[in-house]
This record gives C-alpha cells, sequence and structure tokens, in this order.
C-alpha cells in the first residue's frame, strides 16, 4: 500500500522542496508502521485480524505488534471479566412505570405458576468465536437458559422448585445450557446459574405464606408436646423416686420400732418371769393410775340398789356447764 | 502541455486507488460476501481476508452471525383442548446468501419468514398431543425434546431450500396459560395450599398428640412401678416387724396379753367414758373393805 501513497505525496511536494521528499516520506512510512505496536493490559486477551480474517486468535497481555491499518485489526478483550445476566425478574417498564410480570412466570409439571429469577455469570472462553460467530452473545445465552429452565420446571413439582430442588435445577441447567452454548459456539463458559427468587404469584402467595406458617404451626405444637413430656417424666419419675423412699422409710422404722418394742418386751417379761404375781399386780395398777384419772367413775356397791337417776343428773349437770 | 502534465501524476494516481478499491475486497468473520455482476449473483465467498473481484462487479455483505429470533408469544391448543402461550426462540444464521438475497433480502423479512413456518409447525405438533407432553411431573410423558429436534429439522429443510437460511435450534422458552385461564390456576393453587397447610397442621397435631399420650402412659407406669415396689418394701417391713414381734412375745404370752390390754386401755378409755365400778373390784376392794381385802 506504501507504494500507491508514494505518488501522491511526491505530487503534492513537488513544486516547493523536492529534495527533502524522500526524508518525508520515510518519516510517514516509519510512523505508519510503529503505529502498528498495541499493548494487552494483564486482565485482557486479544483478537487480531487481516483483511478481516482471524490471524491470531488469541493474544496474551503483553507489548505486541500488528501490521498497521488497513491491514490488521486488534480486537481487545477483558476475558477475565465476569460478565452478568439478569433473566426473568420484574424489571420496572420505565416508561409505564409498572412491572412485567410475565416476563418471569414459568409452569411447573404439575401445573403451578411460578415467578422464577435467574442471574446468570459467564465469561469468555473463545475470544474469537465470542466477538464473530453471535450477533448478540447475551441474548444467545439468555434464550437457551431460559428453555432449559422452562424444560426443567415444566418436569418438577412446585415444592421441589420452592424448596430443595432448587439447587439440582440450577445445576442441571447450568450444565445442558452449557452443552447448548457450546453448540452454537458462541465461545463463552458459563460460570454459574443462579436460581436467584422463586416466588409464587401474588394472587396465591398468601396461601403458600400460610403453608409455611402451617409448617412452623406443626413443628412449634410438636415442640410444645414435646415440653410437656420433657416437664411430665422427670416429675413422675421423681414421685415415683419419693414413693419408694418413703417405702423404704416405712419399712425401716417398721422393723426397728418392731426391733426396740421386742427388745423391751423380752427385757420386762424376763424380769416379769422372776416375779410374775407382784409384776403383774404393779403393772395392773400402774396402767389404771394412768386411765382412771381422765375417766368418770360411778363407784357402786353391789349389794345395794342403784338409783339411775344419778346417772342423768350428772350428766345433765355436765350439760349446763 | 505544462498544465497536462501537472495533473497527470494525480490523474494516475487517483484512477490508480479507485482501482485497487474497486477491486480489493476484504471480507470480514462475520460475513459473507455475495459477488454480483450487474445484479446477477455469481459467487460467495465464505472465507474471510482479502479477496479479488473484477472493479465492475459488486461484492453484497451479508452478516453470517448467529442470531436469536424471539416471535411473540402465541396462544395454542392441545390435542385434550387445552391453551398454551408458547414463547419460543429460534437460533438462526444466512446460510446460502444468492438464495437470501433472492427470496427474501433482509432479515426482518426472514423472520417474518421463519415465523409463519414455525407457527405452523408448532401448531401442528402441539394440537397432536395432550398437554402433559409437555408439561408433567411423570418425566417419561414428556416429549418436548424430540417434538422441537424434528419441528427444528423440518424448519431447517424449509428456510434453506427456500431463503437459504439455517435453522439451528427451535426451543421453547416458556410455557404459561393464557390470561383467562391463570384465574382458575390461582384458585386451584390456593386450594391446593389450603389442604397443605390443614394436613402440614394436623399431622403436628398428631404428632403431638401421640407424644403427650406416650408421656402420659410412661408416667403411669412409672408411678405404677413405684407403687407396687413401694407396696412391697412396706410388705416387708410389716412381715418383718410381725416376725420380730411373735419371736418375742411368744416367749411369754401371758405377760404380753396383759401389758397389751392395759396398753390399750390407755387409749381405747378418755375423757368421755364413764366406768362404772364395782366396789367390790381388785382395785377398789381395798378402798372398801381396807387391807385384809388384800389376798
Amino acid at each position: 500500500m506504501s507504494a500507491t501513497f508514494a505518488p501522491a505525496v511526491t505530487v503534492a511536494r513537488e513544486a516547493h522542496a523536492p529534495h527533502r521528499l524522500p526524508r518525508i516520506l520515510l518519516v510517514v512510512l516509519a510512523l505508519w508502521l510503529l503505529s502498528g505496536t498495541y499493548l494487552i493490559q494483564p486482565d485482557q486477551q486479544a483478537v487480531v485480524t487481516r483483511f478481516g480474517a482471524v490471524t491470531e486468535p488469541r493474544v496474551h497481555p503483553g507489548l505486541h505488534y500488528a501490521l498497521p491499518w488497513p491491514v490488521d485489526s486488534v480486537f481487545k478483550l477483558k476475558v477475565q471479566q465476569t460478565r452478568r445476566l439478569a433473566i426473568g425478574g420484574d424489571l420496572p417498564d420505565g416508561v409505564l412505570g409498572r412491572t412485567q410480570p410475565n416476563a418471569s412466570q414459568f409452569i411447573t409439571g404439575d401445573q403451578n405458576i411460578i415467578n422464577v429469577n435467574v442471574v446468570v455469570q459467564y465469561s469468555v472462553s473463545e475470544p474469537a468465536q465470542f466477538l464473530f460467530h453471535s450477533q448478540d452473545v447475551a441474548a444467545v445465552i439468555g434464550a437457551v437458559i431460559e428453555s432449559e429452565l422452562a424444560r426443567r420446571i415444566a418436569h418438577a413439582q412446585v415444592d421441589d422448585v420452592l424448596t430443595t430442588g432448587k439447587v439440582a435445577i440450577q445445576n442441571s441447567v447450568r450444565e445442558s445450557a452449557q452443552h447448548g452454548i457450546d453448540a452454537y459456539r458462541t465461545g463463552v463458559v458459563l460460570a454459574s446459574v443462579n436460581i436467584d427468587a422463586v416466588t409464587p404469584p401474588a394472587e396465591a402467595a398468601d396461601a403458600f405464606r400460610d403453608v409455611a406458617s402451617a409448617r412452623a404451626d406443626a413443628i412449634r405444637t410438636v415442640n410444645e408436646s414435646q415440653g410437656y413430656a420433657n416437664d411430665l417424666l422427670p416429675r413422675a419419675r421423681g414421685e415415683a423416686a419419693q414413693l419408694l423412699e418413703s417405702a423404704q422409710a416405712y419399712k425401716e422404722s417398721k422393723v426397728n420400732i418392731a426391733a426396740g418394742d421386742a427388745s423391751r418386751f423380752t427385757q420386762i417379761a424376763a424380769e416379769y418371769a422372776k416375779a410374775p404375781k407382784v409384776t403383774a399386780d404393779r403393772t395392773y395398777i400402774e396402767a389404771m393410775e394412768q386411765i382412771l384419772p381422765k375417766i368418770k367413775k360411778m363407784i357402786i356397791d353391789p349389794n345395794r340398789m342403784l338409783d339411775l337417776t344419778i346417772v342423768r343428773k350428772g350428766e345433765s349437770g355436765d350439760r349446763k356447764k | 502541455m505544462l498544465r497536462h502534465r501537472k495533473y497527470l501524476a494525480p490523474a494516475i494516481a487517483a484512477l490508480l486507488l479507485l482501482t485497487l478499491y474497486l477491486t480489493f475486497f476484504p471480507v470480514r468473520e462475520t460475513e459473507f460476501a455475495l459477488v454480483t455482476q450487474f445484479g446477477r449473483p455469481l459467487y460467495t465467498v465464505t472465507n474471510a481476508g482479502l479477496h479479488v473481484k473484477w472493479p465492475f462487479q459488486i461484492a453484497l455483505r451479508f452478516d453470517r452471525r448467529l442470531r436469536i429470533y424471539n416471535p411473540r408469544p402465541s396462544e395454542f391448543l392441545t390435542r385434550d383442548k387445552k391453551n398454551l402461550v408458547v414463547e419460543n426462540y429460534v437460533a438462526w444464521r444466512i446460510e446460502e446468501p444468492d438464495r437470501f438475497v433472492q427470496t427474501v433480502g433482509d432479515p426482518t423479512a426472514a423472520e417474518m419468514r421463519l415465523h409463519d413456518i414455525i407457527w405452523s409447525g408448532l401448531s401442528a405438533s402441539i394440537g397432536s398431543r395432550d398437554i402433559d407432553s409437555l408439561i408433567s411431573v411423570a418425566g417419561d410423558k414428556v416429549q418436548a425434546g424430540p417434538m422441537l429436534d424434528q419441528l427444528t429439522e423440518a424448519t431447517d429443510r424449509a428456510a434453506l431450500d427456500h431463503y437459504g437460511i439455517r435453522v439451528l435450534d427451535v426451543r421453547i422458552k416458556r410455557l404459561n396459560l393464557p390470561e383467562q385461564n391463570k384465574q382458575s390456576v390461582y384458585a386451584r393453587m390456593r386450594a391446593e395450599r389450603e389442604r397443605i397447610a390443614r394436613q402440614y397442621r394436623a399431622e403436628g397435631e398428631e404428632q403431638a398428640l401421640s407424644i403427650r399420650a406416650d408421656a402420659d402412659r410412661q408416667k403411669e407406669e412409672i408411678l405404677s412401678a413405684a407403687y407396687k415396689e413401694s407396696e412391697k418394701i412396706r410388705g416387708e417391713g410389716d412381715a418383718e416387724a410381725t416376725r420380730i414381734y411373735g419371736a418375742a412375745y411368744s416367749k411369754n404370752p401371758r405377760f404380753y396379753k396383759l401389758v397389751r390390754t392395759l396398753e390399750s386401755y390407755k387409749k381405747v378409755l378418755d375423757d368421755k367414758t364413764t366406768a362404772v365400778l364395782n366396789s367390790d373390784s381388785e382395785l377398789l376392794r381395798v378402798l372398801t373393805q381396807g387391807e385384809a381385802a388384800v389376798k
């Protein structure tokens, strides 16, 4: 190309300074050649094309040289950068100031409608493919993820999607979406597919919340009864121990009292055996001394008639007191 | 002549440049070039790089990159007469520029054609299937994959033959129900949730009651076992005491009877008792008869 420029420049400068012409040409040529130097930053990679065709599919960071315009073109790309794509989600409609609920609605295998928001993170794996192979890489990724997600959710039960199945769906979507994306040769690797939020539609949200609180209620009821049992059984065991202890105490005291009584009796009986009549009399009289003072007594002569009215008088006299 | 010589060189240079510009043409990775001569397509250049043509030929460029076309959601009727709103995407690109330029010309027109092909194909395939071949928890019933593969293949064949378009994929992006059906679905969802909530609460109650009953039973068991054991211990005590008393008292039953009888008098006779004593009794005989009464 430089050859084609030469006559033009020559013509322009001819009349005024013919002797300086080659030097200016050399400087221009040198500058033009130097303009092919380029720098790739550490987080970048580059693709070089010559007349549109890829010659260097991957240039690593550093100082490099390519032929200047219009021969070579250098496309720099931040390959390390993780790119983010949100799918679904009630993106606020700027014009009408309302949300677009349909954007994130999916239908589950058991024909429930739920809202699912997904955030995809991806990075460039093949810069040349990324740059030249798709018109809109984000649209490709979005479409593939959405179709895989719709397929998974159309097989799943709503409870699984809302709770335990979420991670499995995430992983299988990422795996099969990566296959799809590779088939389209987008030059992208998916770092993560994250189901950000799964929510029931507003029309049934309170019923779903009630299920959650029912689950909590059930757990609470069970815990309460567990608490009741935990309170009851130790008390019962305590009561049982008390019962046993008091029985043991009763036994001990019975036996001891018996032993004491027996020992006392045996000793007295030994003395009684030595003087039975006196001991019997003494015992009897002593007992009478204790008994008779407490009770009312009437001493009668068996040989005379008894006037029973005195009994009455005595009693009525008592009552008047 | 002087004027001629002055302008001759620039003129030649300009002509040369123009010729070069018209002869060489770069083709980028992202495009095809279709070389035409007076409007008639001659050949397609698919390799990127610098290419040569005659200056009087024109190179038309076509974006060869993969495109995603999202037709607007359409409602389809399944074989079992259920309405479904299907949103799909089509991955396509221009494959044969000469046919493309002759039949459709630009991408927007191409997408309209694709929409027609896909709509009729989708309508036929969904119409010949029940809804649970698309939406079902039973994995073996779902045939969306093969159905879409077939549709992709048929669309690709038609689009390539007619429009020079390659269809890589026709996929369902979203399945939904028509707005007028959603309300009944919401109602059903609510009913289902209410049933599940009731079930959870009842199950909690069931478990709680059984825990309580079990605790009550255990309590009764513990207490009755303790009663049994304690009565046994008391019985042992009583038996032992009885044995001790028996052993002691049987040595002198007469004296025991006397002592014990007197003991019981002390308890039985209290201040409400009136004793009518015969003055001739052993205790009082001395009182009435004096010393001589002592036997």
